[in-house]
C-alpha cells in the first residue's frame, strides 16, 4: 500500500510541472497587460512602463517563469499584484471555504445519490426508476448556472427562506448553514445524477452474480442481501465515479461561487484571472489542481481498499 | 421596586438595540486602498468614507465647500494657497489631524517614487508644506484653476504618515487609518470590506444633512459580481443599497414593496465615441460630422437604457462647471437627410454596396469598444445608424484587461470609451492636451491652439477667464466632431425604503460620497 501511495506521489510531481508550465504560459499567452490594468485608464504611457518594470513583467517570458518556479519549489507563490497580500495567505483564506462548500455538498449528495441508484435498481422498471432516472437526467443536463438561478429565484426570492450572498461564517454556525445551504445544493444537484445512475447500473450487475443468488437461497433477507452482498460489491465503480466527479466540482465550484458570491478558490480563481493578477491566478490555478490530484489518489487508496485485487 | 424594574428594562431594551448596520452591494471590488495608487471607482466609493479631503463638493457639481480646511486663500497671482485647517479634526486612532499630514499627505502623492497615476492632478507643485500646526501653504508654479475641483477628488484624501509608514507596501491592503466618517474594520480582497463608524468624526461638510458622527455603526460593502443576484439582494432586503442595478430591472425595482429608486438630476459620466482623427477613414471633418448627425441618442437612451440615461450631444454634461452655453444651440443632433447630403457634397460616393468611399478609401472605419454587454448594444446601435449614410462601421470588442493596452495603440479608426469628472477643465485637459497622446488622447488632437487654451483655462486667475477658455476649447472641438457624445449617465441608487431617502452625488461615480447621509428611518 505504501509504494503504492509513494507512486502516486511520485508520478504527482511532473504533473504539477506541467500545471504550473500549463498555468503560467496559459496566463503569458492571454493578452493583457496588468500593468494597465492597474495604471488605470487615465495613465500616460511612462506611468504604465514604470509599473511594469516594478512589476518584473518587462522580462523575458522564460527568465519570469523560472524565477517563479524557483520561487514556487521554496513555497513562495508570490505577491498578487492586485492586493500586494502573499497569494500564501489568499489562497489560505480561500481554502477553508471551498472545503467546507465541498463537504456540505457531499454530505447529502453522495448519500442520497448511491440511495436513489439503488432504489432505482431494486424496482427495475417501475415508475420509481424511471422517476429517479429523470431526476438524474435532468441533473446532468442542466448547466449549473441555470441550478443556481432557479434556486436563488424559488428559495431565495419568491419563498424568501435562505440567503443566497457570501459566507455567513464557519459551517458550524447556524448562519453559516444558511448560507452554504443554496451553494451545497446547487453543486450537489449536479452531483446526484451521475452517481445515481453509476449505483443503478452496477447494483444491477452484482444482483445478477452467483454470490447474490447464494446470500438469497441462504435465506437471507432481501434488505440484507441488498446492502450487504449487493450494494456493497457494487460500489467499487461508484467510488471511482465519485472521486472524479469531486474533481468536477473544483470546475462547478468556480460557477456557484461566482454566482452565490461565496469566497472560496473558484471566485478567487475568476477575480484573478479577469484582473490580470498573474501569481494569484497561478496560485490558484495550482491548489486547484492539488485538490484534483489529492482527490485522484484518495481515491486510488480507497479503490485498493475496497477491492483487495488492485493491490495485487 | 417599579423604578427598578423600569431602569432595568431600559438598560437591557439598550443593550439588546441592534446596531445601523447595512450591506451595500456593489460589482468590483479595488485593487488596493491607497489613494495615490488606485484610480478605481471601487476605491474612492471607500476612501471618501474613509478619509477626507481639504475641500468638499456639494452635490451641485460645483461649490466647493470646507473640509479638513475651514478656509483659504489664494494669492493674487494664484500660485500659492494658503488653507487653514481645523483643529478638531482627529485619525481613526485618535490621533489629532495637522497641518503636517496634510503637507505629508500632498508630498506622497506627487512623490516620483509613489508613481501615481494621477500625480498630475495635484498641479505644478513648487513646494507644500506646513507653517503651524493649522496652517498649510500649498505652492504651485502656475496657476491652477482646477486645483480646488482636484482637492475634492478622492486622491487627495490626508493620510496619516506614521500608518504609511508603518505598513509600507501594505498601506492600503491590511489597514487604512483616516479621519472620514468611517474607519477600516476587516477587507477580504473580492469579498467584502468592512467599515466601522468612526465616533470622533463632527466635522462633515455643511451640505450634508447630518455633519457626524454616522448614523451607521457598520457599513458592508459586498462584491456581487452577478447583476442580476445585485438586483435580487435589494429586492429580499440582503443589501439595503446598490448604484449597480441593470437598467432593464429598474421599474421593476421601483414597482418593488420596500424599495426605492432614486436618481440625480445631474449626470457627470459620459459616454462617447472618440475618432482618431489622423486616420483616413475618419480624417475628413464632414465624416465626422455626418457620424455625429447620422446617430439618435435619444432613440438609443430611450431603447437601450429605458429612458435613465440623458442623451449626449455635448462633450460635458450641459451642467458641468465652465460648459459654453453658446453651444447649446449648435450641437449635433439627430438628421440623417443632412448627414448623407454632407457626405455627397464631401465626395463620399456610395458604392454597389452602399458603402461610400473616395479617392480609394472604403468608409469602414475600425471601432475599438469594451466587450460586455453595455459597449456591445452601443457600438451594434450605432453601427447600424451609420450603415444608413453609407458608413459601415467595424466592431472589435475587447475584455477590459486588454482594451487599454489595444487603445494605447494606433490600430484603430475609433474607439468606445466613458469617463468620470467633475468640470469640463477637467475632462479638456485629461483628453485634449497634446502632450497626453497617445493616451489618453486616444484622438491624436494635435493642436496648437488648444494647447495654449487650456493653459490659459488652467493658470486662469479668475473665474471668467478660465470659463471663457474652456468655452472656447469645447467649441473647437465640438466643431472639429473630435468625438461622438452618446449618453451621460446620472447616478441610480436602489435603496431600501427603510432608510431615508439618500441623496446621490456624482463625485467620481461614487454615489453615497462620505455616507453620512446613510440613516435609518425613525
Amino acid at each position: 500500500m505504501m509504494t503504492q501511495i509513494l507512486n502516486r506521489l511520485l508520478i504527482s510531481i511532473p504533473v504539477l510541472f506541467g500545471v504550473l508550465l500549463l498555468g503560467f504560459g496559459l496566463l503569458i499567452l492571454v493578452p493583457g497587460d496588468p500593468a494597465i490594468v492597474l495604471a488605470g485608464p487615465t495613465a500616460t504611457p511612462d506611468v504604465v512602463a514604470a509599473i511594469r518594470e516594478e512589476m518584473g513583467l518587462d522580462e523575458p517570458v522564460l527568465v519570469q517563469f523560472f524565477k517563479y518556479l524557483g520561487r514556487v519549489v521554496q513555497g513562495d507563490l508570490g505577491r498578487s499584484l492586485i492586493s500586494n497580500k502573499t497569494v500564501i495567505s489568499e489562497l489560505l483564506a480561500a481554502i477553508g471555504p471551498t472545503a467546507e462548500l465541498m463537504f456540505a455538498c457531499l454530505i447529502w449528495s453522495i448519500p442520497l445519490g448511491i440511495g436513489m441508484g439503488t432504489l432505482a435498481a431494486v424496482y427495475r422498471g417501475s415508475l420509481i426508476d424511471r422517476a429517479i432516472m429523470a431526476i438524474s437526467v435532468a441533473g446532468v443536463s442542466l448547466p449549473i448556472f441555470f441550478i443556481c438561478l432557479m434556486l436563488i429565484h424559488f428559495v431565495g426570492v419568491q419563498w424568501r427562506l435562505l440567503p443566497f450572498i457570501g459566507r455567513g461564517g464557519p459551517l458550524w454556525s447556524v448562519d453559516g448553514l444558511r448560507h452554504i445551504a443554496l451553494p451545497a445544493l446547487s453543486l450537489g444537484a449536479i452531483f446526484i445524477g451521475p452517481v445515481a445512475r453509476m449505483t443503478r447500473s452496477s447494483v444491477l450487475e452484482v444482483l445478477k452474480l452467483d454470490h447474490v443468488r447464494t446470500a438469497r437461497a441462504k435465506g437471507l433477507s432481501e434488505l440484507r442481501v441488498i446492502l450487504r452482498h449487493g450494494l456493497r460489491n457494487a460500489l467499487i465503480p461508484v467510488v471511482t465515479l465519485i472521486g472524479l466527479q469531486a474533481g468536477y466540482l473544483l470546475g462547478g465550484a468556480v460557477v456557484t461561487e461566482s454566482i452565490f458570491s461565496y469566497p472560496g478558490v473558484g471566485r478567487l480563481a475568476v477575480g484573478a484571472i479577469l484582473s490580470s493578477d498573474f501569481p494569484l491566478a497561478q496560485g490558484a490555478i495550482l491548489i486547484l489542481a492539488l485538490g484534483f490530484i489529492l482527490i485522484n489518489m484518495i481515491v486510488d487508496i480507497l479503490y485498493a481498499l475496497l477491492d483487495p485485487r488492485v493491490q495485487q | 421596586m417599579k423604578r427598578l424594574l423600569t431602569t432595568t428594562a431600559i438598560l437591557l431594551t439598550a443593550g439588546i438595540a441592534q446596531a445601523a448596520e447595512i450591506t451595500i452591494v456593489r460589482e468590483v471590488d479595488s485593487n488596493n486602498y491607497d489613494p495615490h495608487k488606485s484610480t478605481a471607482r471601487g476605491a474612492s466609493e471607500v476612501l471618501f468614507m474613509m478619509g477626507d479631503t481639504l475641500v468638499s463638493l456639494a452635490p451641485d457639481m460645483q461649490t466647493i465647500e470646507a473640509g479638513i480646511a475651514e478656509s483659504w486663500e489664494v494669492s493674487e497671482d494664484g500660485k500659492t494657497y494658503t488653507f487653514k485647517i481645523r483643529d478638531d479634526v482627529t485619525f481613526c486612532d485618535g490621533k489629532k489631524l495637522t497641518a503636517e499630514d496634510v503637507a505629508y499627505s500632498v508630498n506622497r502623492w506627487i512623490d516620483p517614487e509613489t508613481k501615481s497615476p494621477v500625480g498630475w492632478r495635484a498641479g505644478e507643485v513648487e513646494s507644500v508644506t506646513a507653517l503651524d500646526d493649522t496652517t498649510v501653504e500649498y505652492k504651485l508654479t502656475a496657476p491652477f484653476s482646477e486645483l480646488l475641483y482636484q482637492l475634492t477628488q478622492s486622491f487627495g484624501t490626508i493620510i496619516d504618515k506614521e500608518n504609511v509608514e508603518a505598513l509600507g507596501a501594505d498601506f492600503g491592503v491590511t489597514g487604512f487609518n483616516g479621519t472620514g466618517p468611517f474607519c477600516w474594520g476587516e477587507w477580504t480582497p473580492r469579498d467584502k470590506m468592512i467599515l466601522t463608524k468612526h465616533e470622533a468624526y463632527t466635522w462633515g461638510a455643511p451640505f450634508h444633512s447630518n455633519t457626524g458622527p454616522a448614523s451607521m455603526d457598520k457599513i458592508t460593502w459586498q462584491i456581487v459580481p452577478e447583476e442580476n443576484t445585485r438586483t435580487v439582494a435589494v429586492i429580499t432586503g440582503q443589501s439595503e443599497v446598490t448604484q449597480y442595478v441593470p437598467y432593464i430591472a429598474l421599474e421593476q425595482l421601483k414597482a418593488t414593496p420596500g424599495v426605492e429608486v432614486v436618481q440625480s438630476d445631474l449626470a457627470f459620466w459620459t459616454y462617447f465615441m472618440g475618432f482618431k482623427i489622423d486616420k483616413e477613414t475618419v480624417s475628413d471633418p464632414a465624416v465626422r460630422t455626418a457620424i455625429n448627425l447620422a446617430v439618435n441618442q435619444e432613440a438609443m437612451a430611450e431603447d437601450l437604457f429605458f429612458g435613465v440615461v440623458q442623451p449626449a450631444y455635448s462633450y460635458v454634461s450641459q451642467e458641468a462647471l465652465d460648459w459654453n452655453r453658446d453651444l447649446d444651440d449648435k450641437l449635433l443632433k439627430y438628421d440623417p437627410e443632412k448627414a448623407n447630403q454632407i457626405l455627397d457634397d464631401a465626395g463620399w460616393v456610395r458604392g454597389d454596396d452602399g458603402v461610400r468611399s473616395k479617392d480609394g478609401v472604403r468608409l469602414a472605419p475600425t471601432a475599438y469598444v469594451f466587450a460586455g454587454s453595455t459597449w456591445g448594444k452601443i457600438s451594434e446601435a450605432v453601427q447600424a445608424y451609420l450603415r444608413e449614410i453609407g458608413v459601415d462601421m467595424q466592431i472589435e470588442a475587447y475584455d477590459a484587461t486588454v482594451a487599454w493596452g489595444k487603445l494605447a495603440t494606433q490600430e484603430f479608426d475609433m474607439f468606445g470609451m466613458s469617463f468620470p469628472y467633475v468640470s469640463s477643465g477637467d475632462a479638456l485637459n485629461l483628453y485634449f492636451r497634446s502632450e497626453n497622446m497617445p493616451t489618453p488622447n486616444r484622438m491624436n488632437w494635435n493642436d496648437p491652439k488648444t494647447d495654449e487654451l487650456l493653459l490659459a483655462g488652467a493658470t486662469a486667475l479668475t473665474d471668467e477667464k478660465r470659463s471663457s477658455s474652456y468655452g472656447e476649447v469645447l467649441e473647437i472641438v465640438h466643431d472639429a466632431a473630435v468625438w461622438l457624445p452618446l449618453y451621460h449617465e446620472p447616478m441610480v441608487i436602489a435603496q431600501s425604503d427603510k432608510l431615508e431617502t439618500i441623496v446621490p452625488h456624482n463625485i467620481y461615480g461614487s454615489g453615497l460620497y462620505k455616507g453620512l447621509d446613510l440613516k435609518f428611518k425613525e
